[in-house]
């Protein structure tokens, strides 16, 4: 069986890409592997880590879940897109910085993707809140109670 | 690619070691601008793929690999049969190869998970679609599924580990208080978030490597005997790590396959590990199991323990996770015997997982100094005060500094640990039965050399570099830190290159003496760079400052003639006026630790010349009190964490607002291993069932309770040139049992097998 591939166009970031996917490939390898798109990470590949987190239409979804030709037409945000055109820091990734929410780096785009919609979504009224609409998130190294901080702070400046 | 643009930050001396600094690297890491190792674009990158058996024990007989071979976009199918053998390689102990062959693929399986092929194509959906057309046959033999399947026995004893101090048999059985209890703990593994896997690319016979790593020379000089290669000809390239814990210190079979594979199809090569195979493709810490019987006065005063410990290894070969690290020497302890034995089964190879030995040690002898503390209703932590040590009893050495009464005393107090009341079941919410346990840690300190290179640039930019990585433990900042503090620049002045094997040399950043070594060998550059300078300020011709003063300080990047003698002059102006673009000093620590420059080859990359916490006068390591609150769901039985504190002595900390991440990142792997981290083993495949993140349970942020950290420590002049010890592995170490122990006195029921589920208290 030949592999299929048609030409797929994605908005992402507010740049469209025309690129050759086949049907079966996830958002993430096509971001990944295709556009060189490599901030946003695969940790498991199974929907359980949310390392792979990026925004549809503003909402969070694990890209290693969604196809990419499922994307199309919609406005994809990675974590590339969300510094502003001056490279400004969004808040939530200055929030980062200051509470040390992070060590390795890894889990970081996707925690910062989903703290950007946990915000927005109206999930960052407390801490319990907090660490209960980040929970899809793992961090092995631990930086759990420093993202919650993170998160308060920056949902603090944001409001 | 490094970290060149730290947050400009005004700078002064406050930028030097001590100082609570934001990571330099951070605006990367936040920006996902970072390159882990498979971020790197590297042009005509094939994809492999590759594929484990699925039985434990036995014989490949055949795979088929025609459809496999015949799918689209298909390069390359590797298989026991038609894989060509590398050069044996000697191992990371130092130890030179028994046979002269390595095969990354063979026909003979061990276990469950073994690498037995792979399929390299052009894209990673059509070698994970043709990987899955290949067909196995296998014949199998009988297998020992782990240590409890009865066909496992005994195991070997390891006479070198014995411990044979006192007279414990005899003093045990005069000892008035007596108890006897075994602990275990399950397999555990690393699981950090960024799976295993790398880029391999040839030119010639050059190899260079996109790959995390824990030990750019140690992996390197792998690499290089393997394909038969000088060890400059390999390249291997990690600027950033997605974590490690242990388990990305060693070059594995499924690099050498990558490796191969890129030789023979002449293009770059790219492998990522799936998560379920880094279960098996590498080992993480072994299961153990241990009997303590200890023996007491009647208030308490230990006075033998005898300890029959066994661990898990592979078939294939010798793994140690030393089960008496903490027991010979956390308490006073005149009479101590230890045995323990190596149960091979058909598992991996275990390895490294954070703090290997003191990790299930302590959770034995912390667990049963709190049985103790009831067998003769004494508060827990009066009884360890009871029971301190007051010079290593193991080596009879005095301590270098062991502040250890300071963290019970300051855990305590920020605990409210006075207020406890002793009797199980004695505090309740409602319908939460709330438990308050503690228990103590400890991490020996390690020292091997390290070299790194400095380098000051005519615009006054001071550059740092060494082969050593930064797997989130800050090694960037505070590297950076160290420099900006003999030029006292700011630190946005400073670039810090790391984790590239063409770089100067460092050993593994493992054992928690990263920190302490690099430090101590940046520094000794950084002063070289600077002596450097003041020397040709002082005496070059072209120099504004020659004949103006006998010596020169350097401050804020300017160098200063103490009385005022003439304005201070950049560094930068400096340079300009010799005409020279750059100072620098490579520096190494051999000969601080007994080594000469003919070791050096051998002293960073394998482990050999790494120095034990009880070579010189004193006994050095670094210490912790943990102390935590629990809640039992008296109807459900769950478990929630309610809040943690921890006081530790790492000795000086060079940044705290990192180190204080790494040992809350510590404490919260313990609470993963207490609650809910252990492989479950099918005992007909001798398979790991959970091999995914959905079931082998890591701790989620809503697990995490808030932690208080506090430092206790003091600077250790003999642990390292700058006074710090350890700090990666000391906070995992005494969180499992003090968590057992809050249970305990939560609920009265005492759990001695990791991790402590709701079943455990129904
Ligand atoms: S990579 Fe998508 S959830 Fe883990
Ligand atoms: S920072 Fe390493 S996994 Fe989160």
């Amino acid at each position: 069986m030949p592999s299929v591939t048609t030409l797929l166009t994605l908005s992402i970031n507010g740049q469209d890409h025309v690129f050759e996917a086949e049907g079966r490939t996830t958002l993430l390898d096509a971001l990944r592997e295709q556009l060189h798109l490599t901030g946003t990470k695969k940790g498991c590949d199974q929907g359980q880590c949310g390392a792979c987190t990026v925004h549809l239409d503003g909402e969070r979804v694990l890209s290693c879940l969604t196809l990419a030709c499922q994307a199309e037409g919609r406005a994809v945000t990675t974590i590339e897109g969300l510094a502003g055109p001056d490279g400004a820091l969004h808040a939530v990734q200055t929030a980062f910085l200051e509470e040390d929410a992070f060590q390795c780096g890894f889990c970081t785009p996707g925690q910062i993707m989903s703290a950007v919609a946990c915000i927005r979504e109206g999930h960052a009224g407390s801490e319990a809140e907090i660490r209960e609409y980040m929970a899809g998130n793992l961090c092995r190294c631990g930086a759990y109670p420093h993202i919650v901080a993170a998160v308060r702070r920056a949902a603090e400046g944001l409001a | 690619m490094t970290p060149l643009d730290p947050t400009p930050r005004r700078g002064d001396a406050g930028d030097g070691l001590g100082a609570r600094l934001p990571r330099i690297d951070g605006r990367a890491k936040v920006r996902g601008a970072a390159s882990y190792a498979l971020d790197h674009p590297v042009e005509g990158v094939a994809h492999a793929v590759i594929v484990q058996s699925t039985i434990p024990a036995g014989r490949v007989r055949t795979i088929d690999t025609r459809a496999a071979s015949a799918a689209p976009g298909v390069l390359l199918v590797l298989t026991p049969d038609s894989t060509p053998p590398l050069r044996a390689a000697s191992t990371w102990t130092g130890e030179a190869p028994t046979q002269p062959e390595y095969r990354p693929l063979e026909h003979t399986i061990r276990y469950t998970g073994q690498q037995i092929a792979a399929v390299v194509a052009e894209t990673l959906e059509q070698a994970t679609e043709a990987a899955a057309l290949l067909r196995v046959a296998y014949d199998r033999e009988p297998a020992v599924a782990g240590m409890d399947d009865p066909a496992a026995g005994e195991g070997n004893p390891l006479p070198p580990l014995a411990i044979e101090r006192g007279d414990a048999a005899l003093a045990f059985a005069g000892a008035p208080v007596r108890l006897t209890a075994e602990y275990r703990t399950p397999r555990e593994y690393q699981m950090p978030i960024e799976p295993h896997g790398l880029i391999a690319r040839w030119e010639g016979d050059a190899l260079t490597i996109w790959e995390h790593s824990q030990w750019l020379d140690g992996m390197a000089r792998t690499y290089a005997e393997w394909f038969g290669i000088p060890f400059e000809k390999v390249r291997l390239i990690s600027p950033y790590i997605g974590g490690g814990f242990g388990s990305k210190a060693l070059a594995l079979a499924h690099g050498a396959l990558a490796a191969l594979a890129a030789r023979q199809l002449g293009r770059p090569v790219k492998l990522a590990l799936t998560r379920p195979q880094t279960f098996t493709a590498f080992g993480g810490r072994a299961a153990t199991r241990q009997v303590l019987e200890l023996g007491a006065t009647a208030e308490g005063r230990l006075l033998a323990i005898r300890q029959r410990g066994c661990n898990e290894t592979s078939v294939d070969g010798v793994w140690i996770e030393p089960l008496s690290s903490v027991t010979a020497l956390m308490y006073d302890l005149p009479n101590f015997s230890s045995q323990q034995h190596l149960v091979p089964v058909n598992t991996v190879l275990p390895f490294a997982k954070r703090a290997p030995g003191e990790n299930p040690s302590a959770f034995g002898l912390e667990c049963a100094m709190d049985e103790l503390a009831y067998a003769v209703g004494v508060d827990p932590l009066a009884l360890r005060l009871r029971n301190h040590a007051e010079r290593d009893p193991q080596s009879g050495k005095p301590w270098s500094t062991r502040r250890l009464r300071e963290a019970f005393a300051a855990g305590a107090e920020a605990f409210g640990w006075a207020r406890r009341r002793m009797a199980p079941g004695s505090l309740r919410e409602g319908r939460l039965l709330i438990g308050w346990g503690m228990a103590a840690g400890t991490y020996p300190v390690r020292r091997s050399p390290g070299e790194a290179m400095v380098r000051v640039l005519a615009d006054g930019t001071v550059e740092v570099a060494s082969s050593t990585s930064d797997m989130g433990t800050g090694a960037y900042t505070i590297l950076a830190q160290t420099a900006a503090a003999v030029f006292s620049v700011p630190l946005a002045q400073v670039r810090v290159r790391l984790g590239d094997s063409s770089l100067p040399r460092a050993p593994v950043t493992g054992g928690s003496q990263m920190a302490g070594l690099m430090t101590g060998a940046v520094d000794k550059a950084a002063r070289a760079a600077r002596e450097e300078l003041i020397g040709l300020a002082l005496t070059d011709p072209r120099s504004p400052l020659r004949g103006v003063a006998n010596t020169l300080a350097v401050e804020h990047g300017h160098l200063v003639p103490p009385r005022g003698e003439a304005p201070p002059l950049p560094i930068g102006a400096l340079l300009t006026a010799l005409g020279r673009d750059r100072i620098e000093a490579l520096r190494d620590t051999l000969s601080e630790n007994g080594l000469t420059p003919e070791d050096r080859y051998r002293a960073f990359t394998t482990v050999s010349s790494m120095r034990p916490p009880t070579d010189g006068d004193y006994s050095m390591h670094s210490w912790c009190a943990h102390f935590v609150e629990v809640a039992v769901d008296e109807a459900l039985r769950s478990i929630r964490l309610r809040r943690i504190v921890t006081a530790f002595d790492a000795g000086r900390l060079y940044n705290p607002k990192l180190a204080e991440s790494q040992i809350k990142g510590g404490i919260i792997m313990g609470i993963g291993q207490a609650l809910l981290e252990g492989g479950m083993i099918d005992p007909r495949q001798a398979r790991v069932l959970n091999n995914n993140l959905a079931d082998y349970l890591l701790p989620t942020n809503a697990d995490v309770p808030s932690i208080e950290v506090i430092s206790v420590g003091e600077p250790d002049p003999h642990a390292s040139a700058l006074g710090g010890k350890g700090v990666g592995e000391l906070g995992i170490v005494g969180v499992a049992p003090a968590i057992a122990n809050a249970v305990f006195h939560a609920t009265g029921k005492r759990v001695r097998e990791l991790p402590i589920t709701m079943a455990d208290l129904v």
